[in-house]
């Protein structure tokens, strides 16, 4: 022991920690759909069952996709749990419900009327989303910004009981059925026993494109370039001549627009709304941002997609009513075990 | 390796570093003879801090060792270590800001209390004297490093800076350390302060006879009072000796002038 | 200006003034504490023994021992909890699993230790309440150290969702608990009964005196008053001990306090034990007097109305959360459904104000940490400090967690 070059730490259990680390979530991950998968086998002789999870989850997932990227941009910029961001999504869906009426989208509107109302719809719940979430950035966090870290976490958690407290003066105090304007649940086409719905077509069709433009926009133009610059030094990025506060606020903007857009995909794709809808969902999309390595939007998607796949595994084989708990075991487990998530970059310099 | 009080109070061996990809301590190799006055110097950046934080178990490192009196403390606790004998001091001064001086002085003695949950709560007479102790000495500490009595219950973010630094001073001795690490700490200081504080650590050797490791960019601060220096440069040693060796050393001139000025002050013989 | 260190300064006349200008001399304040406990004492006697306002004055108070739990985490150490609820839930249901028909199912003839009454020849469990409230205790340390446990890496705000999980999974637990069977003890028998509740909880029945009744609420308001005390004395004689100060010393600043010999670890599980265990005592408490533990009592909700009253009483403040405690369960439970529910009408708008309950505690959070960061009472120490930033980006904290 007396070697001058000794490795400080290499004990067997130093390097299963290491390798749970690498590899834990990956496998933490596989539980689920393998061991369902197996039951299937054994069962059914097929994974249709499973695979009808996956095309599900992904619907789902393309939702919870573009909340957590609302979640991760903002906590890549000034690292805050933006915990009303939930409830943005919530005002989305809120909105979007209320926007058929206004425009007059029914269940008798034809195919034309309904893709054009559904696209004017979707740009009105952005914009409301959006804006909504600039102003709880402009009331809730800018006087805030140098506090101490927690203080605006705390009234993060406040706007968002004030805007459940909105949704629920706004349509009452249950789930309220909405109209079925895409009749969701029909299938619209099946290949090898895997029933792809509208639904899950719309989920896909309005999420891929927004996330593509954003992901452009972050990286093409001079506004994206200056949320990176924000995101890394403040300070510096504000020597550089790029108005802060402006940034920020077109983040959240940003943010709120895609919950905005995943409102309406969830009142669409759930038929139900209710004021009570976003606090988990926020969760869950919170979870999907840290699994997938938070600040990082590529990671969002990811895990947007997964946490949709084990969301909707536990919704059909567990029961949907333990389906938060599953949720909420995860985000402990990646959380204490892997906090920098599958596609994390070290957010912090070292040394 | 010896515990009998004749090796070195503390030795780092072939001390490793790694933040990810980027070395920031390379190799280094250490010793801080009992009852000296060593000093650690190098440029801004060259991984003092770090090495600092080495010895101290903030950081694990990631190849070699660490022995204080002779036992292997690489990777135990900070506080552990605190417990040991080892205290510390931090260049950008970390006093728990809304506690008192006397308070903060108090929480350095935590390693040599005994007081637990239900001590705390019952308070029996054994907790109470320890308390009391505990009180009295960090008065005491206090008195010692020079704050003035009628400032030992103020909040410690309302204190000046000097007294800050007199408190975390105080705050490391009230743990009746063998060896004290002080980082940087005549940062902010005029050169008459630098001057009082160098007095200062050579009465801390003197009467209470600790060792004391000094980390300091300045390299006039150190020249006064050290018996040895060590200097990095890029996590690496690149110089090491008594202060008239390392001063002269091109090496050194180079690391802190840049290679340029090194060159010019050759010729002009000026150091 | 500072003068140097090494400058030899004579000690002053060691006046040992007090620190705190607006602190009151030792006497000054032995005798406000006398006069507020007699005055706790025979505030019921003015008011009716099974009307509205002991009842309110009770769960008051119980509410004070659950946020006086949650400032020892929060406010004390700084490690925001927001899943504290789940203490609440561990506490109510061990009185509801010891002390209630729940068992039935599996024990015919019951279990009886140390109970009268109708509870002694029931089938179930029946503990007597302190033998209860020791389990509960218990069971929340360990739950609370438990919950502790993976948090004691992260940063702040992870702490803070981390803990949120763990009371979400609690709540759901307890919600579905109906579902869960619990096979080994044979019979029909599940964990919780959901959102059902488990209904009766026996009485409060205390040596020396007579059980509890619903009629007669002045013995429950002076069991939680003397609770209150209990807690009151525990925070206080913390605050100024050796944990006390390490607690303010990882809230302020974790390297320094573990450079100073603080245990990061040991420290930080204390501080959720202790915290945890009021809120158990608590909970046993109010399943008793609520006479049911339901499913629907443990929600994300009652977290943040404990938050609310820490921070609108000042974090850390021991008497600031006391009178946040008692102001926000005033207004939750007099103010808005009786007193002011009336005014939405008034105004000529249709709502119900008590559904606006949460969103008024929201904006309370809100405008209190927008204004007045520090509460109504601040602590001494003035700032609200929970940690600060410079030092939540320090590696070294990452790996001193580590180890």
């Amino acid at each position: 022991m007396e070697a001058a070059r000794i490795p400080a730490a290499r004990s067997p259990l130093a390097v299963l920690r290491n390798a749970l680390g690498q590899y834990g979530l990956i496998l933490a991950l596989l539980v689920l759909p393998v061991a369902y998968g197996i039951d299937d086998l054994r069962t059914d002789g097929d994974l249709s069952r499973l695979a009808n999870n996956l095309v599900d989850g992904l619907s789902n997932g393309a939702i919870w996709a573009l909340v957590a990227i609302g979640y991760t941009l903002v906590y890549g910029i000034i690292e805050l749990i933006n915990f009303a961001h939930g409830e943005v999504f919530m005002i989305g869906s809120f909105a979007s419900a209320s926007l058929f009426a206004t425009i007059g989208l029914g269940a008798v509107t034809g195919t034309a009327g309904l893709v054009f109302g559904l696209v004017a719809v979707l740009l009105l719940a952005m914009v409301v989303s959006g804006t909504l979430n600039v102003m709880i950035e402009r009331v809730a966090y800018r006087p805030l910004r140098g506090s101490p870290k927690l203080a605006p976490l705390i009234t993060a958690v406040g706007m968002s009981f004030i805007l459940q407290n909105v949704g629920l003066l706004w349509r009452g105090g249950s789930p309220e059925g909405i109209v079925d304007l895409i009749e969701s649940q029909n299938a619209l086409f099946t290949v090898a026993g895997v029933v792809v719905t509208n639904g899950d077509l719309l989920a896909v069709v309005v999420t891929i494109p927004l996330v593509l433009l954003m992901t452009a926009f972050i990286t093409r133009s001079r506004l994206g370039k200056a949320m990176r610059a924000t995101a890394q030094d403040p300070d510096a990025a504000r020597l550089m001549g790029i108005n802060v506060d402006t940034t920020i606020s077109l983040t959240f903007l940003i943010g709120g627009m895609l919950a905005g857009a995943a409102g309406l995909i969830y009142a669409l794709y759930q038929t139900t709304i209710w004021y009570f809808q976003g606090f988990t969902a926020g969760l869950i999309a919170f979870t999907a941002a840290v699994m997938g390595g938070i600040g990082n939007v590529r990671g969002a998607v990811l895990g947007g997609f997964i946490i949709g796949f084990i969301q909707q595994i536990s919704d059909n084989r567990i029961g949907g009513e333990w389906t938060p708990a599953i949720v909420f075991a995860y985000l402990v487990l990646i959380m204490t075990f892997k906090p920098s998530g599958l596609l994390g970059e070290e957010t912090r310099e070292a040394g | 390796m010896s515990a009998d009080g004749t090796g070195p109070i503390l030795a780092a061996e072939a001390i490793t570093k790694q933040f990810g990809g980027l070395t920031a301590v390379n190799d280094v190799s250490f010793a801080i003879p009992r009852g000296a006055i060593v000093s650690l110097i190098g440029p801004n950046g060259a991984g003092k801090t770090t090495f600092f934080n080495i010895l101290t178990g903030l950081y694990k490192p990631t190849l070699g060792r660490v022995r204080f009196e002779g036992k292997d403390i690489t990777a135990v606790r900070p506080d552990k270590i605190m417990a040991l004998g080892i205290a510390r001091t931090f260049q950008n001064i970390r006093l728990f800001g809304t506690m008192t001086a006397l308070e903060n002085v108090m929480v350095g003695q935590h390693a040599r209390m005994k007081a637990g949950l239900f001590g705390s709560i019952l308070r029996p007479p054994r907790v109470r004297r320890e308390e009391q102790r505990v009180r009295d000495k960090a008065a005491e500490a206090l008195e010692y490093v020079g704050l003035r009595s009628a400032l030992h219950e103020q909040l410690a973010t309302n204190l000046s800076y000097g007294d800050q630094r007199r408190v975390e001073i105080a705050r490391a001795l009230a743990s009746d350390p063998k060896l004290l690490l002080l980082d940087e700490p005549t940062a902010g200081m005029n050169p008459q302060e630098s001057e009082d504080l160098t007095r200062f650590m050579e009465r801390l050797r003197d009467e209470l006879g600790l060792s004391i490791l000094l980390i300091e960019h300045d390299m006039k601060v150190v020249m006064g009072v050290s018996e040895h220096v060590t200097v990095l440069d890029h996590g690496e040693k690149i110089s090491e000796g008594d202060a008239q060796t390392v001063r002269t050393d091109p090496l050194v001139v180079e690391a802190y002038l840049g290679k340029q000025e090194a060159e010019r002050q050759r010729q002009g013989g000026v150091v | 200006m500072s003068t140097a260190v090494g400058v030899e300064e004579r000690a002053q006349a060691r006046s040992r003034r007090f620190g705190r200008p607006d602190q009151l001399p030792i006497a000054a304040r032995r005798l406000l504490a006398a006069a507020l406990i007699v005055g706790g004492l025979v505030l019921p006697f003015f008011f009716d023994a099974g009307g509205g306002f002991i009842d309110d004055a009770t769960l008051a108070l119980a509410y004070v021992v659950m946020a006086l739990g949650l400032n020892i985490i929060v406010g004390f150490a700084g490690l925001l909890d927001l899943g504290y609820v789940a203490f609440f839930a561990i506490g109510a249901y061990t009185i509801g699993w010891f002390g209630s028909f729940f068992f039935s199912g599996i024990t015919e003839n019951g279990i009886h230790v140390l109970v009268t009454g109708i509870a002694a020849e029931a089938p179930g469990i029946h503990l007597n309440f302190l033998i209860i409230v020791v389990i509960a205790v218990l069971f929340c340390t360990i739950a609370g150290m438990a919950i502790g446990l993976p948090t004691l890496r992260l940063r702040g705000d992870y702490i803070a969702i981390v803990t949120l999980a763990f009371g979400e999974i609690i709540g759901r637990i307890a919600i579905n608990g109906d579902q869960i069977a619990l096979g080994f003890l044979g019979g029909e028998q599940t964990l919780t009964a959901g959102r059902q509740g488990i209904t009766p909880v026996d009485k409060v029945d205390l040596p020396l005196l007579a059980p509890f009744t619903s009629l007669e609420l002045r013995p429950w308001y002076w069991l939680a008053f003397a609770l209150v005390l209990l807690v009151l004395f525990v925070n206080l004689r913390l605050r100024d001990s050796r944990l006390g100060r390490a607690w303010i010393a990882l809230r302020e600043d974790e390297v320094a306090a573990a450079s100073m010999g603080v245990p990061l670890v040991k420290t930080k599980l204390m501080a959720y034990g202790t915290g945890a265990a009021f809120g158990g005592i608590s909970g046993a408490f109010l399943g008793s007097y609520l006479n049911t533990v339901n499913a629907d009592q443990f929600q994300f909700s009652f977290s943040i109305f404990l938050l609310a009253m820490i921070i609108l009483g000042g974090l850390g403040s021991i008497w600031g959360v006391v009178l946040g405690a008692i102001a926000l369960s005033f207004i939750n439970n007099r103010l808005i459904p009786d007193v002011l529910n009336d005014v939405p009408s008034a105004l000529g708008l249709d709502f119900d104000l008590t559904q606006l309950s949460f969103g008024i505690f929201g904006f309370l959070l809100l405008i209190m940490m927008v204004l007045r960061p520090e509460g109504l009472i601040p602590e001494r120490r003035r700032q609200m400090e929970l940690r600060d930033e410079s030092i939540e980006t320090d590696e070294a904290v990452y790996e001193a967690r580590m180890s």
